[in-house]
C-alpha cells in the first residue's frame, strides 16, 4: 500500500491528483487549501499540513493565481520542476476544458431573451460578489495608517481611468518598501533610547 | 502586431501584476476591455458568472474565455499559458531563496503595498461595474438587499448568482428591465 503510494509520486500520478483537486475546484480558487488537503496530505501523504499551508501563505502573497502558485510550490516541493509543470497542467485543464465548451455554445445560447434576462440578474450578483471579496481583502490588508494610506491613493489613482491598474501596483510596491523602511528606522531609534 | 503575440503580452501582464487572488485579476481584464476591445465590460461579467460555475480558479477561466472569444481555441491556450508563466517564474525564483523572502524586511514592505493596492483595485472596478452595468431602479434595488445581507452573514457564492438569474428571469419575463 505504502509503496503504491510512493511509486505514484511521478510525473502522471501529480498530474492525474492535481486533475482532480482541478475539477472540483468550483466556484473560484478559494477553496484550493481544504481540497488539496483532503488529496495530498490526508490521502496521499505526500507532504504535511505544515509544509501545504506555507505553500498557501506563499503563493497568496506573490502576484498572479493563488490556486497556480499553490500547485507550482507543492509540485516542485513533489518533484522538481517537473512536478511543476505536472501539478499546473493538471489544475489548469480541467478548467480550460470547462470554459473552451462553454464558449462554444454560449453565443448561440445568447440570442435566446430567456439567457439575457439571466445573465442581466447574474451580472448582478457578479457584483454583490465582487465586494464581498472586497470585504474579506479589506479585512486582511487594511490594518493601519499605512494601507489606508494606500487603499486611498489606489483607489484614487483607479478610478481617475488615466492610470493603468499596473502603474498603481508599482506605486504601492515602492510606497510601500519606503514606508516599511522608515518605520524600521524609527523602531531602531526608539531602541536605542531605551 | 499579430493578435496571438498581443494576447500573450497582455495575459503575461496580468499574471505579473495583479495580486491578491481570485477577483485580483478583474481590474486588469477589464483595463484590457477598453483598450482593446476583445470582449467587453458586460461580456467580462458575463464570463465571471460562468466561470463561477466551471471548474478551476476564475483568473485562469476568464483568461480563456477571452482568449477563446478573441481568436478561437488558439487564442484560449495563449491566452491561459501567459496568465500562468510569470507565477512559473516567479515561484522558482522565490523557492531559490525562500527563507530570505520569507524575513527581507524590504519583501514585506512590498507584500503590505502590495495588499492595500490590490483590494483598491478591486474596490474600482466594482465602482465602475455599477456605472456601466443596465441596472435601472430595480437591479439597483436587487444590488443593494443582497449587499446588505451579504454583509451580515455571507452565504455560499452559488446563492447570490442563483437567486439574482431567478430574479434576472422573473423581471425579464414582465419585461420590467428593458433588455
Amino acid at each position: 500500500m505504502l509503496y503504491n503510494k510512493v511509486m505514484d509520486k511521478n510525473f502522471y500520478g501529480i498530474f492525474k491528483t492535481f486533475f482532480k483537486v482541478g475539477t472540483l475546484l468550483l466556484g473560484g480558487g478559494y477553496v484550493i487549501l481544504p481540497l488539496l488537503t483532503s488529496e495530498l496530505v490526508d490521502k496521499k501523504k505526500w507532504i504535511t499540513s505544515e509544509e501545504l499551508c506555507e505553500f498557501y501563505a506563499l503563493g497568496a502573497s506573490l502576484p498572479g493565481i493563488i490556486a497556480a502558485n499553490t500547485a507550482i510550490f507543492t509540485g516542485r516541493k513533489l518533484l522538481g520542476t517537473k512536478g511543476a509543470i505536472a501539478a499546473t497542467v493538471g489544475m489548469v485543464l480541467p478548467a480550460f476544458l470547462a470554459i473552451v465548451l462553454f464558449a462554444s455554445i454560449l453565443s448561440e445560447l445568447i440570442t435566446k431573451p430567456s439567457i439575457q434576462h439571466i445573465f442581466w440578474g447574474v451580472g448582478i450578483g457578479v457584483i454583490v460578489l465582487l465586494f464581498l471579496a472586497v470585504k474579506e481583502m479589506w479585512k486582511k490588508s487594511v490594518t493601519d495608517e499605512f494601507s489606508l494610506l494606500t487603499y486611498t491613493i489606489c483607489l484614487a489613482l483607479a478610478l481617475s481611468g488615466k492610470i493603468p491598474p499596473s502603474i498603481t501596483v508599482i506605486f504601492a510596491l515602492f510606497f510601500g518598501i519606503f514606508w516599511q523602511k522608515i518605520e524600521d528606522k524609527k523602531q531602531n531609534k526608539g531602541g536605542k533610547e531605551i | 502586431m499579430n493578435l496571438y503575440l498581443q494576447l500573450f503580452l497582455q495575459f503575461f501582464h496580468v499574471g505579473v501584476f495583479s495580486f491578491g487572488g481570485g477577483y485580483a485579476t478583474l481590474p486588469f481584464l477589464y483595463d484590457i476591455a477598453e483598450k482593446f476591445h476583445w470582449y467587453t465590460p458586460k461580456q467580462l461579467t458575463d464570463m465571471l458568472a460562468i466561470s463561477s460555475i466551471t471548474p478551476g480558479p476564475v483568473g485562469v477561466n476568464v483568461a480563456t474565455f477571452a482568449g477563446f472569444t478573441t481568436s478561437g481555441i488558439l487564442g484560449a491556450l495563449i491566452a491561459t499559458t501567459a496568465v500562468i508563466l510569470p507565477s512559473f517564474i516567479i515561484v522558482t525564483i522565490i523557492s531559490k531563496a525562500l527563507d530570505k523572502f520569507k524575513t527581507n524586511r524590504t519583501v514585506k514592505g512590498a507584500i503590505r503595498g502590495l495588499k492595500a493596492a490590490g483590494c483598491a483595485l478591486l474596490s474600482a472596478v466594482g465602482i465602475k461595474l455599477i456605472f456601466t452595468s443596465n441596472l435601472h431602479l430595480l437591479g439597483t434595488l436587487l444590488l443593494i438587499a443582497l449587499l446588505i445581507s451579504g454583509f451580515f452573514k455571507k452565504q455560499d457564492p452559488l446563492i447570490y448568482l442563483g437567486l439574482s438569474a431567478l430574479i434576472g428571469l422573473i423581471l425579464g419575463h414582465f419585461n420590467w428591465i428593458g433588455v
